[in-house]
């Protein structure tokens, strides 16, 4: 009897931590919108269905983003990254991994413009005006709080079933 | 010991509201330069660095500078610092892209057929040698070069870290080089024009035991160049029987079928869109 009583209660809970890291993902990527304008796009023109697929790709890369930073986990980069931006990012995982600090991107907010599209389809850039709350975590000590907006320069290449994020650099200006 | 009572005020308000460290972080740094970072105040406190693949915390003294190695900013990117005494202050700064080290030079199609308006194109950016795309803009030159023309050249500057080119595919089949250089820097890659579609197919026959056994003259494109072997030529036969069609593949630049009609025939070519001439054969004997 106790062992089955045991046996629901590891069920439950292993169906609760579920449903958590589900809401969690579902709650990140809320948490991420993204306004895309493609007008000036060029050489290529860019079609609306693809427009949509980079607007989809490159909000979950950031939501993947948000979530690796926060939990210190390498997982959420696999996929969405390659290159050197994958380098960077888990570089900087591994980093907090080690000086036990973290970050938290929350309320994001980017306005991306298409500036490049390669005359045969397979590279872009993107300028993207990203604003979001940075939030700097030493252990659970809050040590930095600030509204912030930062300028990336972006190259995304087309991977196997998505548009992947290859460069994503912040810049002073563009 | 004060100059005046203003400065004595002015001193009195800094101690009650100003914070008691103060970070000064470089106007500008490259990425993989050693770089340093300015503090105020005294006695010991946190120093807090991230930015791109950098996480530091370490203990200082307030009043010293703060020396950042270049492996702590080799990714170009925004870095935030922050030093916490009894309470935090913090500053930003960019790292720049160093110098162009590699070129990522994407070039499309690898076969193309000749004589095709922008049939050809190129991607090219600079990288430094911590792999930070190159922002400043930087001339890079695209050459064309194949053995039976001259070469083509075009130098382009870098926007947003790319430059790209587009153009015609050349006239003859064969190899083509293509490079982009930056300085010392040199990437080549190459591509196969092949010849385009078939052009002034022309075909002779002749009545055997077995049938009709028609062949087309050596197959070339428009700019004369042979078409490779496997290019699909279509003989159409047409007697009182009806029409009966064979498909034959160029071998050796030429393109044989035999097609079973014992009257009249009349016999049409074509490969693709393009129409050859018409052959008429008498019947057996």
């Amino acid at each position: 009897m106790n062992r089955a009583i045991r046996f629901s209660m590891r069920l439950m809970l292993a169906v609760l931590a579920s449903l958590a890291f589900v809401l969690a993902s579902y709650a990140a990527d809320n948490d991420v919108r993204v306004e895309i304008n493609s007008e000036k796009a060029g050489p290529r023109q860019m079609e609306p269905l693809s427009e949509r697929g980079i607007q989809r790709d490159y909000r979950a890369a950031w939501a993947s983003i948000a979530r690796a930073l926060e939990s210190n986990t390498l997982d959420p980069l696999n996929g969405p990254f390659v290159g050197s931006a994958e380098q960077w990012l888990k570089d900087t995982v591994l980093s907090q991994q080690r000086s036990g600090l973290s970050q938290r991107l929350s309320d994001q907010n980017h306005k991306v413009e298409t500036v490049f599209y390669s005359p045969e389809g397979d590279v872009m850039e993107l300028h993207d005006t990203a604003e979001y709350q940075l939030q700097i975590f030493d252990g659970g000590k809050a040590i930095h709080d600030e509204h912030v907006v930062v300028r990336y320069v972006v190259l995304m290449t087309p991977g196997a079933d998505r548009w992947v994020v290859r460069e994503l650099q912040a810049v002073p200006h563009f | 010991m004060w100059r005046s009572p203003i400065s004595l005020v002015i001193s009195l308000v800094c101690v009650a509201l100003c914070p008691a460290q103060e970070l000064r972080v470089p106007a500008s740094v490259t990425a993989g330069d050693d770089a340093s970072i300015s503090t105020t105040g005294s006695g010991k406190a946190t120093f807090y660095l991230l930015g791109p693949g950098a996480s530091r915390k370490s203990d200082v003294n307030l009043g010293e500078e703060i020396r950042l190695p270049g492996k702590d900013v080799q990714h170009a990117g925004e870095y935030v610092a922050v030093l916490c005494s009894s309470t935090c202050d913090s500053a930003t700064f960019y790292v720049s892209a160093a110098k162009p080290m590699t070129l990522a030079f994407v070039v499309h199609p690898s076969r193309v057929p000749v004589a095709e308006n922008e049939a050809v194109s190129g991607v090219a950016f600079p990288f430094d040698q911590y792999d930070n795309l190159v922002l400043a803009p930087e001339t890079i030159s695209f050459q064309l070069a194949s053995k039976n023309a001259p070469a083509i050249s075009k130098a382009t500057r870098t926007e947003d870290g790319v430059a790209w080119f587009r153009t015609a595919s050349g006239k003859s089949a064969g190899p083509v080089q293509i490079t982009a250089s930056l300085g010392d820097i040199t990437e080549k890659r190459a591509l196969q024009q092949v010849a385009s579609d078939p052009c002034n197919l022309r075909i002779k026959g002749e009545r055997t035991a077995k049938g009709i056994v028609v062949e087309t003259d050596p197959v070339h494109d428009c700019a004369g160049n042979v078409v490779p072997d496997g290019t699909i030529i279509t003989f159409t036969a047409s007697d009182a029987t009806g029409k009966s069609t064979v498909d034959a593949p160029v071998k050796a630049g030429i393109a044989k079928a035999q097609i079973d009609a014992s009257g009249p025939a009349v016999i049409t070519v074509a490969s693709g869109i393009v129409m050859g001439n018409e052959l008429r054969i008498g019947g057996q004997q």
